[in-house]
């Protein structure tokens, strides 16, 4: 039987903040810290913080968790929340599409509303970027976007409640799938958060 | 049908996918190297000798791993749901590093593109460059390793031997082959030495790693072989017919660690002919005499300076008469010139006007550019901060050097990437395009440029956060622009989280390495200062440790100590010679008043350490690995044969009883072998000689006797190997059910005829 897309575990969610010019990233460095000590992720097994601020465009500063990782992302000069699910083999397609993306609206909605950023980071919740990182089972080619769009255009459809969800093809050959998810609707991410 | 159909299924594996395209040597390793995790997943496999396993395939393991973290309050168990382990007290599912040998440091575009994909698929989307030409993967799940090596393994690159008590990455001065002052291009003999150690069986039973570096001169810094086990500088000669002949000198007893060595002249001259067997003497002695009990002393090093160098010598020269013949010691003498690199471009001189020229071109060629040997081609570094680069750079990257040179793409020891065979005219349009990769930021090999090992980012043995620390001084030092005295500009600083150097602090003129100290009952972190370490001369000489400061006073450190020697140096004095004319003493006076702990009602941020806001605290520290296993070289033996047993069962049970036979036989003489090698550490890979020597040293002798059953697991070799050696007829399912059966009970007498030599066993 041939994989599909989704079959894969290694999937991550990123949404963007609202005004680049408001993030520092590098402040939130206490605040994974804190994250980890209050345990604030109540069932996530948080480990540490990894620290990239000084590489241009990359993965920012990072919350490193036993079954994924969450981060202030920078990639493409874009900054935003990204978490990435890693190494969970038996929930179904749309189970892990579920819980990728309630792990990054719940990190996201922590972060809005966290003190000591001041109610600078605000997330636009209209524009989502979906990875894969199977270049088995999900090639960056329209192809694997064809293959994905009827689960994943369905659950965003129910997610946001808008019929008018695209999705569109991002990533180059030799990256690893992306695609990018738009949407008329921008609920908040609380919103978001209790429809799943 | 069933053609096409098996055409188009997608791979569901990397194995089913690269499956027929690795080399088959590395295609076996890995499946070994899978089995292995398996078999330490089930229980069946010591703890300890899969720690070493790992290890010497380049699995490493990363701070935490023991299922501890202080949270800045207290230390908290990370409670795993696995309790599994993958060494002693080392969690199965914690994340752990992977180190990924490159050769002299020598990478292709292809393989930048690999790394790429594997720093996104299985890490964090960060490659590390090291300080010894390799490339590390961080948050790595050991889960993820067989494949990881597969992908690897389909460019031609290997992890095995990268951590462990192994010969390690064998590295090599970048400029090779363009360098303006190299005798000769030393990359073949680099390649030829790390081909014929790799996997040899006589680097296989070190008490501890062992490093070898190669510089085509002995006056730069590039190769470092001062301080290496093994260190080797290109020379030439004019021989007896006349002609010019190559060879090197050569070094060992080399290294940095708690206790530096400078490495010592074993031969003024070593022909290019006997660069090979001598080296294979050199690892023999040290497999035979180096220590193995005592960690700390382990390393060649402290074998050279205990017997003296006359000593070592003799010895050396002793046992590279007992070698055997081998024909790799030359085969590749004929090939020297397979891999010279042919440019991609013609050398164009620079037509534009140096005005017309950008203010950040002029820095950046200032500091990244290097004239070559060859006349119009140039070399450009590409500045890494704190050698990292994402895998979209690393794609970035590998498209600009198809663009420019192609594959003439070196990895350098202080963390950075070099590009060679720019043609002239090129330099402006490279840079451009490295900016837009954020790759053209100038300032590389200055003091801005600063190399620091992971610390306590990672690192299992750190003990203060010197990228933290070097990232600091980074950003000072780019807020400068550039603007600091030609005098400082080139001098260099390298940061290490411990005493054990892996940031080659030593021989920086700056240098600091990670301490603690208590004030009040609480630890703050610190550094020691080092200065005037020479990094010419292929790390001539070592700093001069001076006093213990505060983390938080090192940028202060820098900056006075740079101040003084513009302000007092004489005329062109170096600074390692500023540094000695001052002295320890008045440097002490001078930093002094920066050590002492201010209270922490005064200021609290001296007790977290730079980019970790955390209450600094020693208790993370953790059990290294660097260090690896000591595991003598019969259980490594002795595992091996259990491992195809295990494989031999596999086989059964996919009904291929002809393969599970033969390899249940294979797994016997695995374990004969192992016991054999006890005495005989030559012994051939030829069955009939394994079994010859076998029957005379352990069946003859009653020694491989069973308590009860006497000779009878003996005698399931020597069935096997008489019916092996027979008509080749392939045994029924049954029979080959029973071979196996056997071959598990041989493993299991073989064991328990090990634990009866007890302390015979010298190997």
């Amino acid at each position: 039987m041939t994989a599909l897309p989704l079959d894969s575990p290694e999937l991550s969610v990123k949404y963007f903040v609202e005004d680049s010019s408001a993030v520092r990233v590098e402040e939130l460095i206490p605040v994974f810290h804190r994250w980890i000590r209050e345990s604030v992720l109540e069932d996530e097994l948080l480990i540490d913080v990894a620290n990239y601020a000084h590489v241009p465009k990359g993965p920012g500063v990072m919350l490193i968790c036993d079954l994924g990782q969450y981060g202030l992302d920078l990639r493409h000069g874009r900054p935003g929340l990204r978490y990435r699910r890693r190494r969970v083999a038996h929930a179904s397609p749309q189970d892990r599409l579920a819980e990728t993306f309630r792990s990054a609206i719940r990190a996201g909605s922590l972060l809005a509303d966290e003190p000591a950023l001041e109610g600078r980071y605000r997330f636009r919740t209209d524009e989502v970027e979906l990875v894969i990182y199977d270049r088995l089972r999900a090639p960056s080619a329209l192809g694997t976007l064809e293959a994905v769009s009827p689960l994943l255009g369905s659950f965003v459809t129910q997610l946001y409640e808008d019929p008018a969800v695209s999705l569109e093809l991002t990533s180059r050959s030799n990256e690893p799938f992306a695609v990018r998810i738009t949407t008329q609707e921008a609920p908040p991410l609380r919103t978001l958060l209790s429809r799943l | 049908m069933e053609t096409i159909l098996k055409r188009t299924r997608t791979p569901q594996t990397w194995k089913e996918r690269l499956d027929g395209r690795l080399p088959e040597e590395l295609e076996r390793e890995i499946d070994i190297f899978e089995t292995q995790v398996e078999l330490r997943r089930r229980g069946e496999m010591d703890e300890r000798l899969f720690a070493e396993t790992r290890l010497r395939r380049g699995v490493y393991g990363q701070r935490y791993d023991n299922g501890h973290r202080y949270d800045g309050l207290k230390t908290r168990q990370l409670a795993y749901p696995d309790v599994a382990t993958k060494g002693t007290d080392t969690v199965w599912d914690a994340p752990g590093m992977v180190r990924i040998k490159i050769p002299y440091g020598k990478i292709t575009t292809a393989q930048l593109e690999l790394l790429a994909e594997l720093a996104e698929d299985y890490s964090d989307g960060i490659a590390h460059v090291t300080t010894r030409q390799d490339i590390q993967l961080h948050f790595v799940h050991i889960d993820d390793t067989p494949n990881l090596m597969r992908r690897l393994a389909s460019l031609g690159i290997t992890t095995r031997e990268a951590c462990g008590n192994s010969v390690r990455n064998v590295t090599a001065c970048p400029l090779a082959g363009v360098c303006q002052t190299e005798a000769f291009d030393v990359s073949p003999y680099a390649d030829a030495l790390k081909t014929f150690l790799l996997g040899h069986p006589d680097v296989q039973d070190f008490g501890r790693k062992f490093k070898v570096a190669f510089s085509g001169c002995a006056e730069e810094a590039c190769g470092l072989t001062n301080m290496h086990d093994l260190g080797l500088i290109a020379r030439t000669r004019i021989s007896e017919s006349g002609g010019v002949q190559r060879g090197f000198e050569f070094y060992v007893g080399g290294g940095l660690g708690a206790v530096p060595h400078q490495a010592k002249l074993l031969d003024p001259f070593v022909t290019e002919e006997a660069l090979l067997p001598l080296s294979q003497a050199v690892s023999r002695v040290f497999a035979r005499l180096g220590e193995k009990d005592n960690r700390g002393r382990a390393r060649i090093k402290f074998l050279v300076a205990k017997l003296g160098m006359e000593e070592f010598r003799e010895l050396v020269e002793a046992e590279r008469a007992t070698l055997p013949d081998d024909p790799r010691w030359t085969a590749y003498l004929g090939e020297l010139e397979r891999d010279v690199e042919a440019p991609l471009r013609e050398p164009v001189p620079l037509a534009t006007s140096e005005e017309d020229l950008s203010k950040s071109f002029h820095a950046w060629r200032g500091t990244n550019a290097r004239r070559q040997r060859q006349a119009g081609y140039h070399t450009a570094t590409v500045n890494l901060p704190l050698g990292d680069i994402t895998s979209d750079q690393l794609r970035l990257l590998a498209g600009i050097a198809r663009e420019f040179v192609g594959d003439h793409i070196r990895l350098t020891v202080e963390q950075n990437i070099l590009l060679r065979w720019i043609s002239e005219s090129d330099l402006p349009a490279l840079h451009r395009a490295l900016t837009g990769a954020d790759l053209g930021a100038p300032g590389a090999e200055t003091i801005g440029d600063i190399t620091a090992c992971p610390g306590t980012d990672t690192c299992k043995l750190g003990i203060a956060s010197s990228r933290g620390l070097a990232a600091e001084l980074r950003k000072e030092f780019v807020q400068l622009d550039g603007a600091v005295d030609e005098s400082v500009k080139s001098l260099r600083i390298k940061a290490s989280g411990c005493f054990n150097s892996c940031g080659q602090h030593h021989v920086a003129d700056l240098g600091f390495y990670g301490i603690s100290r208590k004030k009040d009952g609480r630890l703050v972190p610190h550094f020691q200062v080092v200065l005037g370490g020479k990094w010419s001369d292929n790390a001539g000489s070592f700093g001069m440790a001076t006093l213990a400061i505060p983390a938080k006073r090192i940028p202060e450190v820098v900056r006075r100590v740079t101040d003084l020697y513009v302000s007092e140096r004489e005329n062109g004095e170096t600074f390692q010679a500023f540094i000695s004319r001052f002295g320890k003493a008045e440097i002490k006076k001078f930093l002094q008043d920066l050590a002492p702990i201010p209270s922490y009602d005064e200021d609290p941020s001296f007790y977290s350490d730079w980019g970790d806001p955390r209450e600094y605290t020693m208790e993370d520290y953790g059990e290294g690995e660097c260090a690896g296993e000591i595991v003598p070289l019969v259980e490594f033996g002795l595992q091996s044969g259990e491992r195809e047993v295990f494989e031999a069962q596999l086989h059964l049970d996919a009904g291929s009883a002809d393969l599970a036979s033969r390899l249940a036989y294979k797994a016997m003489l695995t374990a004969a072998q192992a016991l054999v090698k006890t005495e005989l550490l030559d012994i051939t890979e030829d069955p009939g000689d394994i079994v010859g020597e076998f029957r005379s040293r352990f069946h003859d002798t009653g020694r491989f006797h069973d308590r009860y059953a006497g000779a009878k697991f003996a005698a399931y070799l020597f069935r096997a190997h008489e019916e092996e050696d027979g008509d080749g007829s392939e045994l029924p399912q049954q029979l080959a059910r029973s071979r196996v059966e056997e071959a598990q009970l041989f493993i299991e007498a073989a064991y328990r005829c090990y634990e009866r030599m007890g302390t015979e066993v010298t190997v």
